[in-house]
């Protein structure tokens, strides 16, 4: 009760805080039925001073993955790729000549997921990346519903093994949910794969 | 890239990838990935079918009237007729946690405008079935088998009359440079060799000016132009010859040396014939025994059908046989006695070594018990070149299978009422016959006697044919193995598919008196004798061949031979694997033919 009575405080100050109307809709409450899984790759894994490279997001509806609606984006950068990431995400700077400037990319995946919940695997991660750029943009911070796919899948195990310590390694958890690696570790393939672990947990 | 990553998946399940860039990428736009728990219902009679599905992982089980009719899994595709005729009998019941992506029904209709996939998905079976084996030879071998004896270099014919002096016709010979003469007469030809020259003119005394006809030996062996050159190879194998003459619209057109035809295939198949043929002692013959299976590697590798590759092994283990049987039995016994194989041996299927399965007919009147010492060692030297004891005993050396014709005569006096199984067992096994040594009429006139005393024995038949019906459907040991994970991921190619295959026909054959042994033969001597239709004839031997194919790669890759049966479905190629749950619908098609043939829902 507590915990989303203060939820329900906090969206109502972001809301407040939106700068620009037209995204009034990220905060209206979802009919669609449909949840968003999302990934980012980025040039590292500090939010604060790392950027995004790429998005990749697919819809859910029901028990389908909608991969026919995939979003996905290149977004151009300022900053040097490392050249790790480069080895991990297969994107070179050549894949990103027809890149969209950040603020674009952002705007488009904002009508992309409007206000379904989102879901990921260490979202918190990928949100905070978002955030990074919509604060300065609108004033506000991710407003959907979040879920977490690793949780659902500690809470899933854990009641096997009470006191056992649970490896929440993405590779793992797609191994004992049976999902198969697409290979490539990409935003997109990621996101399926975790629309995938998804739809298995829920079902489960 | 990773719309492409998902690309690659579907361009790699056939037919799409024969699909344009262009509309797969219109394709690509279209496709849904769907999550469906185990034992979820994807459709039946009164669901009908909204989407069509590639599956990426899990598996479902497609089922009509409670009986399993296929698996599908990873990679396979299911079910393009329950969308184009709007109606499925059977039922898709997810067996394995599916993820699989979805091509809704309005989109796979538009697809199948493309005429590429149109003719993949109406053709029949054999049509699809050749299709894919096409492709998989394709995407390992060159064309290689498909050479044909047009596409080699050939000899010129030297071609003379019969009225010819030799001294003319050895000029025209020297002029072309051939190294034999053929001899046109009206209507045969014959030839002249160089062994010819020498036997006849040489130590024979024949003078060059007399007609060349007198010397030239009649029964040319010859072989099509248009014939495939692995057939000339068995020929020249079988015959033991160097060179065999080329004949086109039944006019003689060239000459194909066997050095030329070697080198193209690069193996020794006929040296070791001959080195057989030369071997003195059994130490010979024991070296030779490597390089029999180095020969069926080769030419498994260079994607030599499987029907050919058992002919050649049968061809030079015969020879192994007779030479062995020449050094243990004396040649005036020989004469009165026939040393026969069965069981795959006599069928010509084995390629390894199987177990031996051999047996002697001795003349009425001569004594059985003269024969006992030179068979003992005839099979301790067959045991020692590696030819597998029988577990049953069915040898030579069993006095049980050393008996004389009456001796034989009580025994299918025997089989014609017992039904004992191990009277059919013997009986099967003695049906597979081929005599390899000694007077072949005695094993001949004892099967036109066995298939005298079937005459009208439709209740025996029927008892002997039910033994098709002893093992499951090989079907539902696919999906046990999918369901369960036992049998270590495998399943029995011989009880599941062969055995029944190979039996109900030999079951046929014995009601219509046909001595064929081999099982392709026998189907095509059904189907000439209209006993079973074309097509039907055409779908079995394909099914036979899938089946003998896909089980000499498990015997190769065997450790022993009692795992020389079992194959992981898993391990073979995705188009194989689709051969092979074809191959086993039309196992499940025979069986229901042969059913309802003997009425063997009628017996107990």
């Amino acid at each position: 009760m507590l915990f989303s009575f203060i939820d329900k405080i906090k969206t109502k100050a972001n809301r407040s805080r939106l700068k620009e109307k037209k995204y009034e809709f990220l905060f209206e409450e979802d009919l669609s039925g449909e949840y968003i899984v999302f990934d980012t790759e980025t040039t590292g894994l500090n939010p604060k001073k790392d950027d995004i490279v790429s998005i990749g997001a697919v819809k859910i509806k029901d028990n389908k993955i909608l991969t026919s609606q995939t979003f996905e984006v290149f977004i151009k950068n300022s900053c040097e790729m490392s050249s790790k990431s480069i080895e991990i995400h297969r994107i070179r700077p050549i894949d990103l000549q027809n890149a969209k400037t950040t603020e674009c990319a952002i705007r488009e995946f904002l009508d992309f997921i409007g206000s379904r919940p989102l879901v990921g695997y260490y979202l918190e991660f990928d949100v905070s990346m978002i955030n990074k750029y919509i604060k300065p943009m609108l004033g506000i911070t991710l407003p959907n519903k979040k879920i977490e796919v690793s949780e659902i899948y500690f809470d899933q195990t854990i009641s096997l093994i009470p006191q056992g310590n649970i490896d929440l390694r993405f590779d793992t958890i797609l191994k004992n949910c049976g999902v198969p690696d697409m290979g490539a570790h990409n935003a997109v393939n990621d996101a399926i794969m975790t629309a995938m672990i998804f739809l298995k947990l829920k079902k489960a | 890239m990773s719309i492409l990553d998902q690309r690659k998946l579907i361009e790699s399940i056939h037919p799409f990838g024969l699909l344009s860039r262009t509309t797969l990428d219109n394709l690509m736009q279209k496709i849904d990935i769907a999550y469906y728990p185990k034992d979820t219902l994807l459709i039946s009679k009164n669901l009908p079918s909204i989407a069509f599905y590639i599956i990426i992982k899990g598996s479902v089980t497609e089922s009509k009237d409670d009986e399993i009719q296929n698996v599908y899994s990873h990679g396979d595709t299911f079910d393009a007729d329950a969308l184009i005729y709007g109606k499925c009998e059977g039922r898709f019941v997810v067996d394995e946690d599916l993820i699989c992506y979805e091509i809704k029904k309005d989109d796979f209709l538009e697809l199948m405008q493309n005429k590429k996939v149109q003719n993949y998905f109406l053709q029949d079976f054999v049509t699809r079935h050749q299709q894919l084996k096409n492709y998989d030879m394709q995407s390992d071998f060159s064309g290689f088998l498909m050479a044909r004896v047009s596409d080699m270099f050939l000899h010129k014919a030297c071609v003379v009359d019969p009225s010819e002096s030799i001294f003319s016709a050895l000029g025209k010979q020297e002029k072309l440079k051939a190294h034999v003469i053929i001899v046109k007469d009206a209507n045969e030809y014959s030839i002249v060799t160089d062994t010819d020259l020498r036997k006849h003119v040489l130590l024979g005394g024949a003078d060059v000016k007399d007609e060349i006809s007198k010397i030239a030996t009649k029964g040319l062996i010859s072989i099509d132009y248009a014939d495939f050159l692995f057939n000339a190879l068995l020929i020249m194998t079988q015959n033991e010859i160097k060179r065999i003459v080329v004949m086109k619209n039944k006019e003689v057109f060239g000459v194909l040396e066997q050095l030329d035809l070697l080198s193209y295939f690069a193996n020794h198949s006929h040296l070791v014939a001959v080195q057989i043929d030369k071997a003195l002692n059994i130490d010979d013959l024991k070296i030779l025994q490597a390089d029999m299976k180095n020969i069926i590697i080769t030419l498994r590798a260079k994607g030599v059908k499987v029907r050919y590759i058992t002919k050649l092994i049968s061809t030079l283990n015969i020879k192994v046989y007779k030479k062995v049987f020449d050094m243990c039995v004396d040649a005036e016994l020989q004469k009165d006695c026939a040393l026969i194989v069965m069981g795959s041996e006599g069928r010509e299927e084995q390629t390894l070594k199987s177990d031996q399965d051999n047996a002697l007919i001795i003349r009425n009147g001569v004594d059985v018990k003269l024969y006992e010492e030179p068979m003992m060692k005839l099979n301790s030297h067959l045991l020692e070149l590696g030819f597998p004891k029988c577990p049953g005993n069915i040898m030579v050396s069993n006095e049980f299978w050393r008996r004389d014709e009456s001796g034989y005569k009580k025994l299918i006096a025997g089989w014609t009422q017992s039904m004992s199984e191990a009277d059919v067992q013997n009986l099967s096994i003695f049906l597979d016959s081929k005599c390899v040594a000694g007077d072949e009429n005695l094993l001949s006139s004892l099967i036109t006697h066995l298939h005298q005393h079937f005459h009208q024995r439709d209740d025996v038949l029927a008892h002997i044919a039910k033994a098709v019906l002893n093992f499951e459907t090989p079907l539902s040991v696919f999906s046990g193995f999918v369901l369960e994970k036992e049998q270590q991921n495998r399943l029995d190619l011989k009880k599941g598919g062969l055995f029944a295959l190979v039996h109900g026909i030999r079951t046929l054959c014995l009601e219509y008196e046909i001595t064929q042994t081999n099982t392709i033969e026998r189907i095509k001597e059904l189907n000439n004798k209209g006993i079973i239709d074309k097509v039907f004839a055409t779908e079995l031997i394909e099914s036979f061949d899938t089946l003998s194919a896909i089980r000499l790669k498990a015997t190769l890759e065997a450790k022993s031979l009692d795992e020389s049966n079992y194959i992981n479905p898993q391990s073979l190629e995705k188009i194989q694997r689709d051969l092979l749950k074809d191959s086993f619908k039309i196992i499940n098609k025979f069986k229901k033919f042969m059913s309802f043939h003997f009425h063997l829902n009628m017996v107990s």
